[in-house]
């Protein structure tokens, strides 16, 4: 055998340098915004945003019936919670999109196997897909910032929940993002991954939500027929629901925002709860959006690393 | 020189099926073997064992002396894979294309300009820089993967079918472009369909048939040891009756093609011979000295379809 080749020194950078010089990142990105098609879906998305927040405007005021015409504050709010649903609608939709292909699609190219021969590592592959995919979703999110400022002029929004609801979005951008990636690996076509992608994310945001609604409404002929519920397991109930609003991110969004709005409150509040006694008991509860966060990044890490696993596995067949 | 690539007992199983069944090779520095063998006949299992993309079921390889098992980077680091069917990225240019794969093999940026400057020019495709590769001819495209397993200088080039799919003229510049990087000194492992190419350029073969190795050497050595029988063509003047009478009774000949049976001229004849150079000679003298007017006595000289033909059995096709 010949004599060992000796490896290059490799000088040590920055996270971030990494992340700017990360080849995967630099090509897509160069591929992304070539030409006029990353121009035009800009435009377009702005045209629609802008022209759903009219359509919202004239709809709100036109409805008002006051006689100094409709209430500012709740124009304002309206357009904050309709600009926030899109970005909502992008983050669960059109980011996994961008991702259910990137790894299934070098696979369908056949460019898979030339990338797993190059000294590439399988973290700064999927971290390359991943910064790509959501450099365009956030710059999505971004440019409808100015929209979003319309509600400020309006009045009605608090600036801590514009800064609260966009933290939610981008960390729920970040995980849905790596589902995506995640099933990309997993899936040999981008056809299967984009359906394995766009069931797991219906799932969470739309089929937990819906399968607690039916178990609620299922359950809630024997709780009022029997009125029998201790106080306590009312509480209980209204834990479980927390934590399960917490796994949804329209959930935490809006209960996030009524806490903050109605009770006031960015960390905690109080309700009542009656039980089968009559008597009125305080619990405390926590927002959701602090649990939200470490269970979607918690799910991010889980998901980074078990993509970096997937594409790192040397083939047995 | 020692052994680049060695292999040592290379078995893959898929199920029941034996891909690949005990194969032992040593490839030398420098050499351009060729690695040749029917459809099924488990050289791509091969290549791709030896490029760190499939695992073996048992048995060991080194490449420049690392273990394709044991330390895939590094052995990544020492080849250049061609596959057999590569995909291109589409909307990619020439040099971003060598830029990207640079990247890929940590090559630092300030020294891939001049380098894909260098790659272009070896290849034949500096006036194609700023083409995107899709616009690439077939063979064009071959040559481009070409440049790109030399983006980080490896001493192993490891080439499935680098010709397949290539019309004439793309097939010998590619031909003349393996003869080039042989001139560079590196080591070039590659199988094909197409024989003659094989003969032209291997200093080495191995002929593979249904997993396992039915022969393995030298290129003129191993034309030399399969050969056990010997055509020689005669020509002479005046009638060649007598003379095939004459052949006929000598111990060593075996048989006799006339003109009328093959594509041979008339005034020659075609005969197998069975004794080495010794008897030959001998032979040729006992013809001068029975006055037969010999005007051309000759070996004729196998090629390497003679070889494949003789050693495979046509178990899989």
């Amino acid at each position: 055998m010949t004599e060992l080749v000796q490896e290059p020194v490799i000088q040590k950078k920055s996270f971030l340098q990494r992340l700017r010089e990360n080849p995967v990142a630099v090509k897509e990105l160069r591929s992304r915004m070539r030409g006029r098609r990353a121009f035009v879906v800009l435009t377009v998305h702005l045209l629609v945003m802008s022209a759903f927040i009219t359509l919202v405007y004239s709809a709100f005021a036109s409805a008002a019936s006051g006689p100094y015409g409709p209430d500012s504050r709740g124009v304002g709010k309206v357009i904050f919670s309709s600009v926030l649903g899109l970005q909502v609608m992008l983050v669960i939709f059109v980011g996994p999109s961008f991702t259910a292909g990137a790894i299934s699609g070098e696979k369908e190219r056949q460019t898979y196997d030339l990338l797993r021969t190059t000294l590439l590592s399988g973290k700064a592959f999927v971290a390359g897909k991943l910064v790509s995919a959501l450099s365009y979703v956030l710059l999505l999110i971004f440019v409808a910032i100015p929209l979003q400022s319309i509600a400020f002029l309006m009045g009605g929004v608090a600036v801590i929940e514009l800064i609260l609801s966009q933290v939610i979005v981008l960390v729920s951008a970040v995980t849905f993002a790596l589902w995506g990636l995640y099933a990309s690996a997993r899936m040999r076509t981008t056809l299967a991954a984009s359906v394995v992608t766009f069931a797991g994310a219906l799932f969470i945001t739309v089929g937990v939500p819906v399968f607690v609604g039916l178990f609620a409404m299922i359950l809630s002929p024997f709780f009022a027929g029997a009125a029998l519920l201790s106080w306590q397991v009312e509480a209980a109930l209204m834990y479980v629901l927390m934590f399960l609003a917490a796994t949804n991110l329209p959930a935490t969004l809006i209960v996030s925002d009524v806490a903050l709005v109605q009770e006031g409150s960015l960390w905690y509040f109080n309700t009542s709860v009656g039980g089968a006694s009559g008597a009125s008991h305080t619990i405390w509860l926590f927002s959701p959006w602090p649990l939200f966060l470490i269970l979607y990044i918690l799910l991010s890490v889980v998901l980074f690393y078990a993509t970096v696993r997937r594409v790192r596995k040397i083939a047995t067949q | 020189m020692g052994s680049i690539i060695e292999i040592q007992g290379l078995t893959k199983k898929y199920g029941d099926l034996v891909a690949l069944n005990d194969l032992t090779l040593n490839i030398e520095e420098g050499e351009v073997f060729g690695f040749i063998g029917p459809n099924g006949a488990g050289k791509t299992t091969t290549m791709r064992i030896l490029t760190t993309l499939l695992k073996p079921s048992s048995g060991k390889a080194w490449v420049a002396g690392e273990s394709v098992i044991d330390n895939p980077r590094a052995v990544r680091r020492n080849i250049g894979y061609m596959p057999d069917f590569f995909g291109v990225y589409d909307d990619m240019k020439v040099w971003e294309y060598l830029d990207f794969f640079a990247a890929c093999y940590d090559v630092p940026p300030n020294t891939r300009v001049g380098m894909i400057d260098d790659l272009l020019a070896l290849v034949d495709l500096g006036h194609k820089k700023e083409a995107f590769v899709d616009s690439l001819s077939r063979g064009m495209k071959q040559r481009l993967c070409l440049a790109r397993t030399l983006a980080h200088d490896p001493q192993v080039l490891i080439l499935d079918e680098p010709a397949s799919g290539l019309d004439p003229r793309a097939r010998i510049e590619m031909r003349e472009l393996l003869r080039e990087l042989k001139l560079m000194g590196k080591t070039i492992f590659f199988s094909s369909h197409i024989l003659s190419e094989v003969a032209d350029i291997c200093t080495s073969i191995a002929i593979l048939e249904a997993g396992g190795l039915v022969a393995y050497g030298d290129m003129a050595e191993m034309k030399r040891q399969l050969r056990t029988h010997r055509l020689i063509q005669l020509r002479a003047l005046g009638d060649l009756t007598p003379v095939q009478e004459f052949l006929l009774r000598h111990e060593s000949v075996e048989s006799i093609i006339t003109a009328e049976g093959a594509d041979i001229p008339s005034d020659s004849l075609r005969f197998d011979f069975t004794g080495d150079d010794e008897a030959l000679s001998q032979l040729l003298a006992s013809l001068i000295a029975h006055n037969f007017r010999v005007v051309a006595f000759q070996e004729e000289t196998g090629d390497l379809e003679d070889v494949f033909l003789q050693v495979t059995k046509g178990i899989v096709n």
